[in-house]
């Protein structure tokens, strides 16, 4: 076993032989009379750090006491010399009616040495079958990220904050995504957590003196916590792309056009740590538009003035762990595709930063 | 019963096994004797205790030592070469002196599993002994396993030796997929059931798959026999056709034997037929596997195999679009797929419903791109599924797919008997609802010879395609439904 496995793996539950994962599975349910395994699609978190082991098995256990699903956890180490697999199963109930008795099962692997393939012919086998598969990739996109691997997937996660090179990464997924093979739905969470920023924006303008004003916005201003970079200019794309702005390819900095003319600039600032997005501010002559959150808040301050018109309210801050990212999208059921339509101007505007 | 080939692997694995677990349940008839028929000496005793090993290790219900005692005292051995008359001479007063000891004539089952080549001689030998009679009012029957022939020619041969033979209501040629529950359900599920049969057409199915996947290669030295064959002879002319049948048959009339053969037969002969490189080349895809990993253990390229030439052109994969030209199955593609050295063993049925329009849907986003689908599970883990759309609980309209799903397993609170349990109790009591018939074979021989010839005789034959071992199959299967607009079902 190597090194960087210095954990309790008891922690996966009852370790079994690869070949034998869905006998032992099937034999873990039926000795158990008063339990009821319930299953809507299969979740799959996969990670290369093995330091993440035991944060991703309790993630696991958070996201399958909201979402019924078969749950699987693979570290995959593609670096290790001869390829070695190892595979545990285990029950995670969650109380229904007052009773520990509706389980989703979580299978683990640990494949040493792993490369897509083995990803593909090892834990893609345990599928539950005809149901959806969704899977979290941590971290960078690595060479395991290929076709054997996302076409099997009908939704992925990802975290572009945690990406080390995202304009590569970016351009990685999105061949993936227009690869004839794939057919799977983006939720990128760092896109996730600017959530409740795009709905309170909406919000600003869903005052009709506002709405006019916005085709006169010059300068987007986006406060972002340390590291939360990519986070800032996914929501700024999404203002560009909502309003039909396009890249200024003149501008050294990021710069874009307006359809009716003139051009709107975007500044980034770097806040203080905590919460991912902090502030975002429009504006423009006799317009502001301000929705700001402190760090330490769970409430967001929208607000709106246009000349002497002014609206300002409290709205509720969307959760920003892992965990309940992943289930409240989980739970959204189907994504739409103006992620994807972003990227696009996401990768010109990394090319400039 | 008199099994030849009685120190083989079926006999010890499977036909043993089923016969003490029938014993076990006090269905086998009283004062059975197996005979084991084989080239090598040996004692009874020895015979036996090689079967008590096999016995404890593959069978069913558990080894019980004083249960396998009485049984066991049942089995006999004798021994001769297949072409020697004076052995079939000596099988005659051998049986001949069981029904002395039980002072009654006894019905008499010839079980083939010896290897097909010696089938000639064997039934050439019984009927020389006039062993291929019943005494008196008894009757005796023949069980042939499979392969039965390589081609049409050499089925149409084997059927004349044991029409020569054997009378064809007393000819059993064995297909243990169809002794398997959930096979046997199928009728069931579709003619027993008013909610299936109406929508069961073209009107309302998108298309059938049919997957039947293995996890190991050639252990066994089993590539010696697998490279004269292949995945389509081995796998798609017998097992798959049948299943094939049981899905797309029109309802028999009745239940007898011949009723519901009649009804499979025609299902083989409305298959549309691939004629010639091109149309072969268009719908099947054969392939071989290459070095790759199945459960995390490395495992050799087809070729490299033991006993495997290492320039071999059989394919140990194959996948199919075929159409049954029927009122309805007009334009229903049934895809099949066999390969060996898959993630995962598995034999299921799919049938892929049409979507519905989804008007009420029609401006929401939120249903995803799933349809219906019946999985009707062959092995292992027999069952069925059932996958619908259902609105998430929630107050947004949130669609998801959801499984109903139903096992044997813990359904019925018991083991289903094993395939050949019921098969041998069906070739006993008479009944031949589950065996192949003459024409069945030659038509489902006829078809296949066509792709073979195409493979094989062609001067521009299709390519024979590369998977790794341990990959659910070549590229060129994927695009194979990918041109329809369907994709492999995710097992």
């Amino acid at each position: 076993m190597p090194a960087t496995l210095d954990i309790d793996l008891s922690i996966l539950g009852q370790e079994v032989p690869l070949g034998r994962v869905d006998r032992e599975l099937k034999k873990l349910w039926d000795s158990d009379e008063a339990k009821t395994r319930s299953s809507l699609m299969n979740f799959a978190i996969y990670s290369e750090n093995a330091a993440d082991l035991e944060r991703n098995n309790k993630l696991l256990e958070e996201i399958t006491s909201e979402v019924a699903c078969r749950a699987m956890l693979i570290l995959c180490q593609p670096d290790g010399a001869e390829p070695k697999a190892r595979a545990w199963i285990n029950a995670l109930c969650r109380p229904y009616q007052g009773k520990q008795i509706v389980c989703s099962e979580q299978l683990s692997f640990y494949l040493e040495g792993g490369n897509a393939a083995q990803v593909q012919n090892i834990v893609f086998a345990h599928l539950d079958s005809d149901l959806p598969l969704a899977v979290w990739w941590q971290g960078d996109l690595t060479s395991n990220f290929e076709e054997r691997f996302y076409s099997e997937i009908d939704r992925l996660f990802i975290d572009s904050a945690q990406w080390h090179n995202p304009t590569a990464e970016f351009e990685m997924l999105e061949n993936a995504y227009s690869s004839d093979t794939s057919n799977f739905e983006v939720h990128d969470l760092s896109w996730t957590r600017s959530h409740f920023l795009r709905a309170a924006l909406a919000g600003c303008f869903q005052d009709a003196v506002a709405l006019k004003k916005l085709p006169l916005v010059e300068q987007i201003e986006i406060t972002h916590a340390p590291g939360q970079r990519v986070a800032a200019l996914l929501l700024a794309a999404w203002i560009a792309v909502r309003l039909g702005y396009d890249m200024d390819d003149t501008a050294k900095e990021i710069r874009f056009t307006k359809p009716n003319g003139g051009t709107v600039n975007l500044a980034l600032h770097e806040g203080v740590p905590g919460c991912s997005l902090q502030q975002l501010v429009l504006t423009g002559p006799e317009l502001r538009a301000e929705v700001r959150r402190d760090p330490a808040s769970v409430f967001v301050r929208v607000c709106a003035s246009c000349g002497d018109h002014e609206n300002t309210e409290m709205l509720p801050a969307d959760a920003e762990s892992e965990a309940e990212l992943i289930t409240s999208q989980l739970s959204r059921a189907h994504g739409t595709s103006l992620y994807i339509e972003m990227v696009p101007m996401l990768r010109e505007m990394l090319a400039k930063v | 019963m008199v099994i030849f080939g009685a120190t083989g692997d079926l006999t010890h694995r499977k036909l043993i096994p089923a016969l003490y677990n029938i014993a076990v349940s006090g269905d086998l008839p009283p004062q059975f004797k197996v005979v084991g028929f084989a080239r090598r000496d040996k004692p009874d005793e020895v015979f036996r205790r090689e079967l008590l090993e096999a016995n404890a290790k593959h069978s069913r219900q558990q080894h019980n030592d004083e249960l396998w005692g009485s049984f066991a005292q049942s089995i006999h051995y004798h021994r001769s070469e297949f072409e020697d008359t004076e052995g079939y001479m000596a099988l005659g007063k051998l049986l001949d002196e069981f029904d002395k000891e039980r002072g009654t004539t006894a019905n008499r089952l010839f079980y083939l599993a010896s290897a097909p080549e010696y089938f000639d001689q064997i039934m050439k030998q019984l009927r020389a002994a006039g062993l291929n009679k019943g005494v008196g009012d008894r009757w005796a029957r023949v069980v042939c396993e499979k392969p039965f022939g390589k081609d049409l020619k050499t089925a149409r041969h084997l059927n004349e030796v044991v029409s020569q033979t054997f009378h064809e209501k007393d000819t059993y040629r064995i297909d243990h997929y169809l002794g398997k529950e959930t096979a046997q359900n199928i009728m069931v599920l579709r003619f027993a059931n008013s909610l299936f049969e109406p929508n069961w057409n073209s009107r309302y199915i998108d298309h059938v798959q049919i997957t039947c996947a293995e996890n190991l290669g050639m252990e066994g030295g089993r590539g010696g026999y697998y490279d004269t064959a292949g995945a389509l002879r081995d796998m798609v002319q017998n097992h798959l056709f049948q299943l094939l049948t049981l899905v797309a048959m029109e309802p028999p009339t009745d239940l007898s034997a011949d009723s519901v053969r009649d009804e499979k037969v025609k299902v083989i002969r409305a298959l549309r037929p691939l004629i010639g490189s091109e149309a072969v080349g268009q719908s099947v895809v054969r392939a071989q596997y290459t070095a790759g990993s199945v459960d995390g253990v490395s495992r050799v390229g087809y070729r490299q195999e033991d006993r495997v030439n290492p320039e071999s052109k059989t394919e140990c994969y194959v996948a199919l679009r075929l159409f049954v030209d029927t009122w309805r199955w007009q334009g229903v593609p049934f895809y099949i797929r066999v390969g060996k050295q898959l993630p995962k063993k598995a034999t299921e049925i799919s049938v892929h419903f049409k979507k519905p329009p989804q008007v009420p849907f029609a401006t929401s986003k939120m249903i995803p791109d799933s349809e219906n689908t019946l999985i009707i599970r062959i092995q292992p883990d027999e069952g069925i599924s059932l996958r619908i759309l259902c609105k998430q609980p929630g107050q947004a309209l949130f669609v998801q797919p959801v499984k109903m799903d139903f096992h044997y397993s813990n359904s019925f609170g018991k083991a289903s008997p094993e395939a050949y349990e019921r098969l041998l109790l069906d070739a006993m009591a008479g009944d031949a609802t589950l065996f192949a018939r003459r024409d069945e074979v030659e038509h489902a021989w006829k078809f296949i010879d066509e792709i073979e010839k195409a493979w094989h005789e062609s001067p521009t034959p299709p390519a024979m395609c590369e998977y790794p071992a341990g990959s659910w199959g070549p590229k060129e299967a994927d695009e194979l439904l990918r041109q329809d607009g369907h994709e492999w079902r995710r097992l």
